[in-house]
């Protein structure tokens, strides 16, 4: 076999051991109200706080903003956080961490194959949450004006953003047994402050706006917003021009993915050295 | 009843409130033992709870609602607690092996199971100091000053709901394996949704009435804001109704955990469920 086809393999085979994981503790149709309930109720609880102050908030008109980003932050919670779960599960739930190690499939290779299928259910969760808006919501935008190219190319950048940080969580992940649930979780409870997704990063304390800026989901969030309803959230972010934010978002994403690469290894290091990468602790 | 028998071993009352005691004293202590978790129940939520007082300010909602947002966010913790702390509790003991050892001793489990609760309140209330500290100091939202002892009356009927509805949770988890975990991520978000946590709960209309009526945590959350913020809070009903229906879901929550507890354990073990683990 070649090597693309060996690969290819081994995803397949990574995403169908994640489909099982996922989805075999329930029927498809209590899979599917269970895969959807999470996210549209986070979209309900935004809907709702907006409806409440409807008639008597004095910029009511932002809020299409962040419930788009709402929206494209299931990736995050879903693919990102989602590949910090996988080894909490291996290694901690079924103690199969150490096959993982030493089958020939490679660690990124797995984690890859397993982040496809939380790939397909963020995508799931996305059109749910915007047709929910689009159709009962009302939180509608003009298609005519969707920029689609830099569309496509942001949505493209951010998802690479997404796997690679989901890298380093994962090492986060095996450095921390039994503690690694609490650091999924927090990821993307911080990642949800930080880069402003229902909110503009204008809020924030200057100092923490310039840690803001450093994470390429800032820029992912601002250029969804620009290039899908014809208007970003921060007014400090809108000060780029879309080739800026483009080049930022691009730049950000590419040393993130580095980083997280760097980061990757050298948890896996240290959990090696520290024995921990067979350390059940929590059950 | 009494203290303690003839024999000089204690009694069944003496015994069933070592046995609170007991499980409670693995809480209190283990609060402050492990910073990971400290991290994970104080500072988390109030992050989550943070992003929603930032939403309204960037809407330009009229500031008592962030009052409201906070004050949600702050429960938020305690239904964490009722879910991953109670309901999903008996759950981790079956997967730890420990499961077996609660059957074998002498006392009541609802005994251990009050423990469990008294103790997840202890140690939530130790995190909502963080939650207080953020909202009230980080993002300076303020409220004007408030009657204490309604405020504490309100807490505790709805805590003694919430709790007990925690217990049914545990004792009906018995049965479930995989499908435990799965069920509170279920419940998570949309109670935080039905329970107007981020918003007047009269916002939901009559899904609201109809939540209210299941899960205590959006009674409770909107009698407390009444209590706090007054005419601001918007509340649903007044406080006093509200305090009668907790105090009735109290009760209906306990019966029910101690029937179902029963129920439930005598069908895991004919179905050898009780400590089956990895499934």
């Amino acid at each position: 076999m070649s090597r693309p086809a060996i690969l290819a393999a081994r995803l397949r085979t990574a995403a169908w051991l994640g489909w099982q994981i996922e989805a075999n503790w329930a029927d498809p149709f209590t899979f599917i109200v269970y895969s959807a309930v999470r996210p549209l109720a986070t979209a309900l609880i935004l809907a709702v706080m907006y409806r409440a102050v409807a008639g008597i908030a004095s910029s009511g008109q932002a809020f299409l903003g962040f419930y788009v980003a709402n929206a494209f932050h299931e990736y995050v919670i879903r693919v990102l956080v989602g590949m910090g779960w996988v080894i909490v599960e291996e290694r901690e739930e079924f103690e199969t961490l150490k096959f993982v190690y030493t089958s020939p499939i490679g660690m990124f290779t797995y984690l890859w194959g397993r982040s496809s299928v939380k790939f397909v259910q963020a995508s799931l969760s996305l059109l749910l949450i915007l047709t929910t808006g689009w159709l009962i919501l009302g939180l509608r935008w003009d298609w005519g004006a969707v920029r689609w190219l830099p569309l496509l190319l942001s949505f493209v950048l951010g998802l690479i953003a997404i796997v690679y940080f989901g890298f380093f969580v994962a090492g986060w992940a095996l450095v921390l047994p039994r503690a690694a649930i609490s650091v999924n979780e927090g990821v993307a409870a911080a990642l949800t402050l930080l880069c402003g997704v229902i909110f503009p990063i204008d809020l924030l304390p200057r100092a923490v706006q310039v840690v803001a800026m450093l994470l390429p989901f800032t820029w992912w969030y601002e250029a969804l917003r620009r290039f899908l309803i014809g208007h970003g959230a921060s007014a400090r972010l809108s000060s780029f021009s879309d080739g800026a934010l483009l080049a930022a978002l691009a730049v950000s994403t590419a040393l993130f993915s580095c980083v997280s690469v760097w980061g990757y290894g050298v948890l896996e290091r240290r959990a090696r050295q520290n024995g921990k990468l067979d350390q059940a602790r929590l059950f | 009843m009494s203290p303690a028998r003839a024999d000089g071993r204690p009694g069944d009352l003496a015994l069933n409130l070592r046995a609170t005691w007991g499980r409670m004293y693995v809480r209190v202590v283990g609060s402050a033992r492990e910073p990971t978790w400290i991290m994970s129940d104080a500072v988390f939520p109030a992050l989550s709870m943070a992003s929603f007082v930032l939403l309204y300010r960037a809407l330009g909602a009229p500031r008592s609602f962030e009052s409201l947002a906070v004050l949600g966010g702050i429960m938020a913790t305690y239904w964490i607690n009722v879910l991953w702390g109670m309901g999903a509790q008996l759950y981790w003991e079956k997967q730890s092996g420990q499961l077996q050892l609660y059957f074998i001793a002498p006392c009541s489990r609802m005994s251990i199971l009050t423990g469990m609760a008294l103790g997840g309140i202890f140690m939530t209330t130790t995190r909502a100091i963080f939650s207080i500290a953020v909202g009230f100091g980080l993002l300076g939202v303020r409220v004007a000053p408030f009657a204490l002892a309604p405020l504490l009356l309100v807490f505790v009927v709805t805590m003694t709901a919430l709790y007990g509805l925690g217990m049914t949770l545990a004792s009906l988890f018995l049965l479930y394996g995989r499908e435990a975990w799965h069920v509170c991520n279920a419940l998570q978000e949309p109670v935080f949704f039905l329970s107007g946590l981020y918003f007047p709960l009269r916002a939901l209309g009559a899904l609201g009435a109809v939540a209210a009526g299941i899960v205590p945590l959006g009674l409770g959350v909107d009698a407390m804001r009444q209590v706090i913020l007054g005419p601001a809070a918007r509340g649903w009903l007044p406080v006093r109704v509200e305090v009668a229906i907790l105090a009735v879901l109290a009760v209906v929550f306990l019966i029910l955990a101690r029937a179902s507890l029963r129920y439930l354990e005598a069908l895991s073990k004919r179905e050898g469920r009780l400590t089956q683990r990895w499934q």
